[in-house]
């Protein structure tokens, strides 16, 4: 089953094209990273989806049927900015969302306490800080434990300890079986939880898919010897080493396949070259994804 | 329907701001009948409204006058319609009540819930003050002729609130909306409608809430001026503000539905 079915959704903002002709799919089961630069169309992907802006082409389904209301009850959105009423306390505001989804208020205090708000819950939401509306938000998104879950920039204005936790929490409910949409420009957020990813600039949906069919990340060598540039020679002759550089005290050498670092030792000490330093490295998604987003085609 | 009263009674119940308006509107009835009514029943003028048959604040004209006074105390009604619903675009709650599972059409039913809500607060407030100021100042017995005009009031205040509701999610923001909704029902549409009046006739009484005031007219003074203008049958008036109601909603409706929140 798809949770989330895109087809050539269109959207304009007077002059300004947010998204053309974006279409994928999330499965169920999925954390899908919606990846790219601010101002790439993410929040306007997800509002569309959840019915606050209109799509001028396009079409999509929740739950493989037509979106309505019944279905975004069952999905936890947290969409761009924590929306409260400021004369409301935490503990009332959630009482709202409670009876807009149709839930009960019994789930209300095991969500304040996941997020830890419960001893600030009576006071006014205006007289929160910025980490603890961003709470609030997660919180009102965990209301009645949906099975799906829409978080777009789910770690704005927390602090570091904030930003763990919630990438703990998210990865707690991915291993819980839920489907979480995660739109994020912090990428080691995605990193490391996502296994699908959609990239998108300037409103231009450049790949999407799993993670390691849409970001081809081969791992990398990272060696160091008495004379490097010997050993960089060496390994410039190595049988599928495609570059070796010297970066720094190290050469980074990188081939065309997943290097078996065993037989690159025992081809280096056959050279007569015995290294001080070797690790296996994976290219980190920033690269990955600067790569991607920063080709001109 | 239960559940979209229920959600809005817990957006106001702790909402003091509404709680304080609230009673200020339903004050203002009773009060701005009272000095009226004083007057009115002062020795001099009780003679003038003895020889010309009626005592506007006796039964059955009561409900007539009460009605025309209190058509002038819709504002504060309207400010608090402007201030629920201009809440939820500043809060941007207008998008996470979609966002957490209700259909636009609803948000736009729960805002109408609450157009009906005060302006019923509104006619019941006046009936009651027509009752009590009936039995204080009027020497006849309890009548409900005339009581029609009440309900051309409910009419006018519906309009009144449906046009605050209109502006409310055009405009979005409080100050403004409040600025545009009292210039309008304070000032403007009267110069409109005088201006209208003296170039083409009756078709100034037409005006949305002036169709209101056409059929509300004050007792006595009203029969006075009418007879020294040409104006349409009340049945011209009803159908022109039932179809003002009308247009307001659909406009209200068409801009929800279509467009970004």
């Amino acid at each position: 089953m798809s949770i989330l079915s895109l087809q050539n959704i269109s959207k304009k903002y007077g002059a300004v094209q947010a998204l053309s002709g974006v279409s994928f799919d999330v499965p169920k089961g999925a954390v899908y990273g919606i990846l790219g630069p601010n101002g790439s169309g993410k929040t306007t992907l997800l509002g569309i989806v959840t019915d606050v802006l209109k799509a001028d082409t396009g079409s999509f389904t929740l739950f493989d049927q037509p979106a309505t209301a019944r279905q975004r009850r069952q999905m936890g959105t947290l969409l761009e900015t924590p929306n409260f009423y400021h004369y409301l306390s935490g503990y009332r505001n959630l009482e709202i969302a409670a009876a807009i989804k149709q839930r009960g208020h019994d789930d209300i205090a095991r969500v304040l306490q996941i997020c830890g708000l419960t001893a600030r819950q009576h006071a006014a939401f205006k007289t929160y800080s910025l980490g603890m509306k961003q709470r609030l938000a997660i919180a009102s998104v965990l209301l009645g434990d949906p099975d799906v879950l829409v978080l777009d920039e789910p770690t704005n204005g927390l602090d570091p300890s904030g930003i763990a936790e919630v990438r703990e929490l998210v990865r707690q409910l991915a291993g819980a079986g839920k489907t979480i949409i995660l739109a994020s420009h912090l990428l080691d957020e995605v990193e490391k939880v996502c296994t699908h990813v959609a990239i998108l600039r300037r409103g231009q949906l450049l790949k999407s898919g799993s993670v390691e069919a849409v970001i081809s990340r081969h791992d990398f060598l990272e060696l160091a010897a008495t004379d490097n540039t010997a050993l960089q020679t060496a390994l410039a002759a190595y049988p599928g080493c495609t570059s070796a550089q010297l970066n720094g005290n190290v050469v980074v050498a990188v081939f065309n396949d997943s290097p078996d670092a065993a037989a690159v030792n025992r081809y280096l000490s056959q050279q007569g070259i015995w290294l001080q330093h070797l690790q296996l490295r994976k290219k980190s998604l920033e690269k990955a994804f600067l790569e991607i987003t920063n080709d001109p085609a | 329907m239960k559940q979209l009263l229920y959600t809005e009674w817990l957006k106001v119940k702790n909402y003091r701001t509404f709680w304080i308006m609230l009673l200020v509107a339903i004050i203002m009835i009773p009060a701005g009948n009272y000095v009226p009514a004083q007057v009115m029943s002062s020795r001099d003028l009780e003679q003038a409204s003895k020889m010309l048959g009626q005592s506007p604040f006796g039964f059955p004209t009561v409900w007539q006058t009460v009605a025309n006074i209190s058509s002038y105390m819709t504002a504060l009604f309207g400010l608090m319609l402007i201030i629920l619903v201009t809440n939820e675009y500043t809060f941007r709650t207008s998008r996470q009540n979609i966002i957490d599972g209700w259909e636009r059409r609803q948000f736009v039913y729960a805002k109408l819930a609450w157009v009906v809500l005060l302006s019923l607060i509104a006619l019941l407030t006046a009936v009651l003050t027509a009752v009590v100021f009936g039995f204080i100042y009027g020497s006849q017995s309890f009548s409900l002729e005339g009581f029609s005009y009440m309900w051309y009031y409910w009419l006018q205040l519906l309009l009144a609130l449906c046009i605050a509701l209109l502006l409310a999610v055009l405009v979005k923001r409080t100050g403004f909306a409040m600025a545009i909704f009292l210039g309008y029902i304070m000032m403007l549409e009267q110069t409109l409608v005088l201006i209208i009046k003296r170039v083409a006739g009756p078709l100034g009484g037409l005006l949305p809430l002036q169709t209101g005031d056409e059929l509300l007219p004050f007792p006595l003074v009203g029969k006075m001026v009418d007879s020294m203008s040409t104006r349409y049958d009340d049945s011209v008036y009803l159908i022109v503000l039932l179809g003002y109601i009308a247009l307001a909603i659909y406009l209200v409706f068409r801009k929800v539905l279509k467009s970004d929140l």
